[in-house]
């Protein structure tokens, strides 16, 4: 690994220290989850305390789950395009889980014991509960791994620093199907007495040798070594071109090779698009403040994962975004847990914001108090895990008529969906992609309404009619929308053969068809949908008790071209015991 | 007889290794060492098929039962699965299994307030429903929580399982059956979809709630219909002042064992007028002998 040191002294060979291993006694924070918040079924909270499950291997509802797996959801139109390419995570982190541990320890060890698809895990960060300097524990990339249960050990890097908490970062994008984690062992050691304790704890231990000098001569070398700079003969536009293709970090170290740069990396030309995502651990106030100068006609702005636990980053970003409210377009907010309302009505002063993501932001609704009721040019919104209210979400449907793509997964404050999806049909005829995946108020009288979008492409109303009757519903929406592409319908268990045979015959384009968990259908369906659906490509049958697993097989030989997805099931009898 | 033997002795080593999986568990002596209340805990219990089908830890036949600790509680719970939904092609086990196993890890994440055994139960109730298999069924249940904080017990009961307090010889508090009609007790269920109409479904907060305080050495017998419709209460009386004050996991134990065998022997005697019986006829219905049921029996003293 790079960051190998040579010279490195463990410090548990100088002071005295006991060796602890524990498992997760918190969870501060994460960014996907299978289920509502209420449930402890695929939750994150599975990973309080030791594994389980593990060493059995499946789908089981005791271990936490990340809701997307391989790139089904990047296919969708939807979905947050990158607004900064050249920004971008080498690793391709999708998702994280923060935990805490009850006693802090300098890190040695850390297992993970994956029970279902390993091999997402592509970062580990540690940091103290109390701080909020994190530092890179481990790195690699996302891994193939056959079809086990593992308790991934990877040798992590050798720091002196007490860590209690722990963010994994998980890149899934690779995985036949969804990851799951049963439990996190963190192992390391603990100075015995409390001086040391409290030194290390506040830094005071092993303070690292300033290296900046060394770099410093090196670059004198390479001016030496350049001479002249022949790029300032280059007309001002021109470099301007050259420099939009690069990222911020190489642009930061532009600015400071000579005046001339400087001045050309200041531009605001090249700060129209931002995206702060992949740099979420060095973002802070003073970022914000660094960008302020700069970005006076900002288009887009990805701020996802960043900000939390930073004091005053809210207030910040508020200024920032109201400098740029004029031009702002695009703004990107998941998981940022601090946005409050404010801060919603400061992006309401964003007239011509046409994609908002507010995924995970858990808190900034509030009731009989509408936020956002200015926007009127949306064309996408993701609120998903949000605690926005049916009232709230009407104003903003009826305020926006061109709006595309609304998302609304695991909206547990939406009490009555059924009017919502009456004021979609009345005020947003051009939606072409919905999802209320989990948002359970959901019932066949609103299900019915989506006959009345006739440019529906993607819904995805899973786990809506758990043990509802789902009647003609499904014909309803066979009959209005006969374009749709992709169709999640899980845990629809009232669903049959004969409900779903309109479906195949009629909507022709489907790519996608999720149909897990209806115990009813038959193998003789799955092949009908094969057989009759051209551009199919994903068909999801888990938990669809009345296939067997060699009809599966053969279905998968015969097809080979279609991904079709049957969760691996466990026994009742390892299960139990 | 040979065969009976055979049968008799291995329904007898798995009750038993059933009740030392548990007792192992409660008899931490760390626990016991400690100044705040605790329950000290046995299981016994046996499937109404005399053919052993399988040996689940936290199951008899359709019964299932589940103990479990947390900082501030330890918990105890039976549920009944009802067995009418065999003729569905639905294991009726396997509701109440998965309700209290639901139960037992909501414990011991912490996800539940120790005064408040109905939420554990509706909490676990519609954890079934996301489930992405799907478990249907109905089950009746009862779930008992000694809250350490003020040594008081919080009960949840739906249906016909239930519990009972003794102190001192007398019985202090014992449940109410629930009934919708004779021998249709209230239930928690998950109907397919399709059948629901017709399916008898109580919520959960239909769920009958007490509380009551207790004292070191009370006797906490929790118990599905098994035992209840086929021992009268003196029997069990009787047995249960043997364990009044008993802290040793292993003695209680054995007491947890004539309970449940004694249920058992009763509810294949044709001839005995059973408490079930006796209901029966003050509904109308003449007849007589035990009634051939899973047998759960969660035996417990209060230490403080």
């Amino acid at each position: 690994m790079d960051n190998l040191k040579s010279d490195f002294v463990p410090a548990e060979t100088l002071i005295k220290m006991y060796h602890l291993e524990q498992y997760v006694h918190v969870i501060l924070d994460y960014t996907s989850r299978y289920n509502n918040s209420n449930s402890s079924y695929y939750s994150p909270f599975n990973l309080i305390g030791k594994y389980e499950i593990y060493p059995f291997y499946g789908d089981y509802p005791e271990t936490y789950f990340l809701r997307s797996y391989g790139t089904w959801w990047k296919k969708s139109d939807s979905c947050q395009s990158n607004y900064r390419p050249q920004d971008f995570d080498p690793l391709g982190a999708e998702d994280y889980v923060t935990v805490e541990f009850e006693s802090a320890v300098v890190p040695r060890d850390i297992c993970i014991y994956e029970t279902y698809n390993p091999g997402a895990v592509v970062r580990i960060w540690g940091k103290l509960a109390s701080d909020t300097h994190w530092v890179l524990l481990w790195r690699g990339h996302p891994q193939q791994y056959p079809s086990k249960s593992r308790k991934f050990h990877p040798k992590i890097r050798p720091v002196n620093q007490l860590v209690n908490v722990i963010r994994l970062e998980f890149n899934q994008s690779h995985l036949q199907y969804h990851y799951s984690v049963d439990a996190i062992l963190l192992g390391g050691f603990q100075p015995v007495s409390d001086l040391y304790y409290n030194m290390m704890e506040r830094g005071l231990f092993f303070l690292k040798k300033p290296e900046e000098a060394s770099k410093f001569s090196d670059m004198d070398k390479y001016s030496e070594f350049f001479g002249e700079d022949y790029f300032v003969k280059l007309p001002y536009e021109v470099m301007i071109h050259i420099f939009q293709y690069l990222d911020l970090k190489s642009l930061c170290r532009c600015a400071r090779v000579n005046k001339r740069w400087n001045e050309i990396v200041n531009d605001p030309f090249l700060y129209q698009t931002l995206s702060l995502k992949p740099y979420w651990y060095l973002v802070n106030c003073n970022t914000i403040d660094y960008f302020m100068k700069k970005c006076t006609s900002l288009k887009k702005l990805d701020i996802s994962w960043c900000g939390n636990d930073i004091e005053g980053f809210d207030k910040k970003l508020a200024i920032f975004i109201g400098a740029n409210c004029d031009t702002l377009t695009h703004c990107s907010l998941s998981n940022c847990k601090y946005i409050s309302r404010e801060m919603l009505t400061e992006l309401s002063t964003c007239r011509n914001l046409v994609d908002l993501r507010l995924k995970n932001v858990t808190n900034c609704f509030k009731l009989d108090n509408p936020s956002l009721q200015y926007l009127d040019k949306l064309v996408t919104l993701d609120l998903t895990a949000t605690n926005i209210e049916d009232g709230d979400l009407i104003c903003i449907l009826k305020e926006n008529p061109n709006l595309k793509h609304l998302i609304i997964d695991l909206c547990e404050h939406l009490t009555n969906l059924d009017i919502v999806v009456e004021a979609a049909a009345d005020y947003n005829p051009k939606l072409t992609c919905w999802s209320s995946w989990k948002t359970l108020s959901l019932t066949a009288e609103g299900v019915k309404k989506f006959g009345k979008f006739p440019l529906m492409k993607e819904l995805d109303l899973g786990w809506c009619l758990i043990n509802k009757d789902p009647g003609d519903c499904l014909r309803y929406i066979v009959d209005g929308c006969p374009h749709l592409s992709r169709l999640i319908l899980s845990e629809w268990r009232g669903l049959n053969d004969h409900l779903i045979i309109p479906l195949i015959m009629t909507c022709k384009e489907l790519t996608q068809l999720d149909i897990f968990g209806i115990k009813n259908i038959t193998a003789e369906l799955c092949e009908k949908a094969l057989l009759y659906l051209p551009k199919l490509r994903l068909l999801d049958i888990s938990f669809c008790d009345s296939i067997r697993q060699d009809e599966v097989e053969i279905l998968r030989r015969q097809y080979p071209h279609i991904t079709i997805q049957r969760s691996c099931q466990y026994s009742s009898m390892n299960y139990l015991n | 007889m040979m065969h009976s033997l055979l049968i008799t002795g291995r329904l007898i080593s798995r009750a038993i290794w059933n009740g030392l999986a548990n007792a192992s568990q409660t008899a931490d002596p760390s626990l016991q060492r400690r100044s705040e209340p605790c329950l000290v805990s046995a299981v016994c219990g046996f499937s109404k098929d005399r053919k052993i089908q399988r040996l689940i830890k936290g199951q008899f036949g359709d019964d299932a039962w589940f103990t479990a600790k947390y900082k501030t509680a330890d918990v105890l719970g039976v549920a009944d699965g009802v067995g009418g939904w065999r003729a569905y092609g639905i294991d009726p086990g396997e509701f109440s299994l998965h309700l209290m196993r639901t139960c037992e890890r909501l414990v011991k994440l912490g996800r539940f307030t120790p005064t408040n055994p109905s939420e554990l139960l509706a909490n676990s109730y519609y954890e079934l429903m996301s489930h992405k298999k799907a478990i249907l069924g109905s089950s009746t249940a009862c779930v008992v929580i000694l809250n350490k904080e003020n040594s008081t017990l919080y009960t949840a009961n739906i249906g016909d399982s239930g519990y009972m307090v003794v102190r001192r010889g007398r019985i202090v508090r014992k449940s109410e059956e629930q009934q919708h009609y004779f021998n249709t007790p209230f239930q928690l269920s998950l109907p397919p979809p399709g059948a629901r109409r017709d399916v008898l479904s109580d919520r959960p907060d239909a769920a009958a709630q007490d509380n009551i305080p207790v004292e070191d050495g009370d006797v906490i017998l929790v118990a599905t219909d098994g035992v209840f419709d086929n021992l009268p209460h003196n029997v069990i009386l009787n047995e249960l002042l043997k364990v009044q004050g008993e802290r040793c996991a292993s003695r209680l134990q054995m007491v947890a064992n004539s309970i449940a065998w004694m249920a058992r022997n009763l509810s294949f005697d044709e001839t005995f007028i059973s408490p079930f019986a006796e209901s029966a006829f003050a509904n109308g219905i003449n007849t007589i002998g035990g009634k051939p049921d899973d047998i759960t029996v969660i035996l417990a003293t209060v230490a403080i």
